[in-house]
């Protein structure tokens, strides 16, 4: 009995050597057959080992979820608040500093130009605007107490802005550049024609009465004249966009895009002189020597 | 106290109308609060009131403006005046009717301004009507709408009305 049972252990390990020498040899002598073989039979056991696979790989992927989420994350909330209180102040200082920045640029270059060409004039900020809707004025928070009044012109260091229509002790409203009802007299640097500039209904502005002969071109800059007005002559009006030819009309006409933008003036400077120094004056001509 | 509260109203009106509102201008036009205050003022005070109120206010919200002191003054004393007179005849006035009212004032008065102002040849007749008096009219019409339904729905209006005229 026990004979036979080792003979039957014997055999099977037989067949069982025979079946690994087989496959050893079927793997070293036809890999890639065995492979596609394998593989085919293993794609319907991999699809149905997926199924757990997957769930079992879902609800992982929940759990860290919600452990990252939720409990790893207890600190987080007070630290998120934290920073977001942080980064609101933050932004709240970047704001007052640029702010302070761009207004401190702007009041240095408007000293600076106080400085060198208008020793005589007054700084002043724009408080309001016209009351009415028929006029384009700002108010300033200067009036006859700083030694303003009417007729004076006010500017900026890019170029003009108006005259000063009305005043008050301590307000003074200036009529802008580009109102239909303001003239002021303008000069084209270029070619040295003179004419008139007034604004239009459009909130631009326009040089009228140039010479028909003048070859003013759009490009053109166009400044006072110092002629008349409360202005020294060289002061930017404009740029030329378009030149405006009537035929038989005496004069030419040319549109005229404002240097300054009156919507956007925050602070200037008005005029307060009555007579302006000369070209040769400002450029401080050496006098003659005895 | 009624000094007090038009003192308030003239003072508080003209920063309110020169400051804040050409930042919620439409169109570049912004309504014309003194002429809807000086309207209720009338309406609800009696002619009197409105004609001191509206020359006084005129006169002030003139001041910061380049329109001429007397034109702005008399333009509302005048609205403030006739405001009155309408009261005076009205028993009842429902918030649509005084907008539509306000509508015409201000029509009229807009109308009315570019006579008394020298204004350029560019600014004619058309051009006041379609860029400066229709729009404003709108926005006066709207405003004084809105504040007189405020009233109209939280005080008793008429009694209000007869308590202030006499």
């Amino acid at each position: 009995m026990r004979m036979v049972n080792l003979r039957a252990s014997y055999s099977a390990r037989r067949v069982a050597l025979v079946l690994a020498v087989i496959l050893v040899l079927g793997f070293l002598l036809l890999p890639g057959q065995l492979q596609s073989v394998f593989q085919q039979v293993g794609s319907p056991f991999g699809w149905i080992i997926s199924w757990p696979l997957q769930a079992v790989a879902g609800i992982h992927g929940r759990i860290a979820d919600i452990w990252g989420r939720y409990v790893a994350l207890q600190g987080v909330e007070e630290e998120n608040q934290q920073l977001k209180r942080e980064l609101d102040l933050l932004k709240e200082q970047n704001g007052q500093l640029r702010e302070a920045s761009v207004a401190t640029e702007r009041l240095s270059a408007l000293l600076e130009f106080k400085k060198q060409v208008l020793p005589t004039s007054v700084a002043a900020q724009v408080i309001g605007r016209d009351t009415g809707n028929w006029y384009k004025t700002i108010i300033l928070n200067k009036g006859t107490s700083d030694g303003l009044q009417s007729d004076q012109g006010v500017i900026t260091p890019a170029g003009v802005v108006g005259r000063v229509v009305k005043t008050t002790a301590s307000t003074a409203v200036v009529l802008l550049v580009t109102d239909p009802n303001n003239a002021i007299a303008g000069l084209i640097q270029r070619t040295r024609d003179e004419g008139i500039v007034e604004g239009t209904t459009q909130g631009q502005a326009r040089l009228k009465y140039i010479p028909l002969l003048s070859n003013a071109r759009p490009g053109d800059h166009v400044v006072t004249s110092g002629l008349v007005g409360g202005f020294p002559r060289g002061i930017p009006i404009g740029t030329i966009t378009r030149i405006d030819k009537e035929e038989e009309a005496l004069f030419q006409s040319a549109e005229l895009s404002p240097e300054v933008d009156p919507n956007r003036v925050e602070e200037v400077l008005v005029i307060r002189s009555s007579s302006f120094p000369t070209e040769g004056e400002r450029l401080v001509v050496p006098k003659p020597k005895p | 106290m009624k000094a007090l509260i038009y003192f308030g109203v003239i003072v508080g009106l003209v920063p309110v109308q020169s400051v804040l509102l050409p930042h919620i201008s439409v169109w570049g036009v912004k309504p014309d609060l003194g002429l809807v205050a000086v309207c209720l003022i009338g309406l609800i005070a009696g002619e009197l009131d409105g004609l001191l109120v509206g020359l006084t206010l005129g006169w002030a919200m003139s001041l910061f403006s380049a329109q001429d002191l007397i034109s702005g003054a008399v333009l509302k004393g005048t609205v403030g005046f006739v405001a009155g007179l309408v009261g005076r005849q009205v028993v009842y006035l429902s918030p649509i009717v005084l907008a539509l009212g306000l509508l015409v004032v201000s029509c009229l008065a807009g109308l009315a301004t570019p006579f008394a102002i020298k204004l350029s040849v560019q600014q004619d007749w058309w051009w006041a009507v379609w860029i400066v008096v229709l729009p404003q009219a709108c926005l006066d019409a709207m405003i004084g709408g809105a504040i007189y339904w405020l009233m109209w729905t939280r005080l008793n209006i008429e009694q209000l009305m007869s308590e202030s005229r006499m």
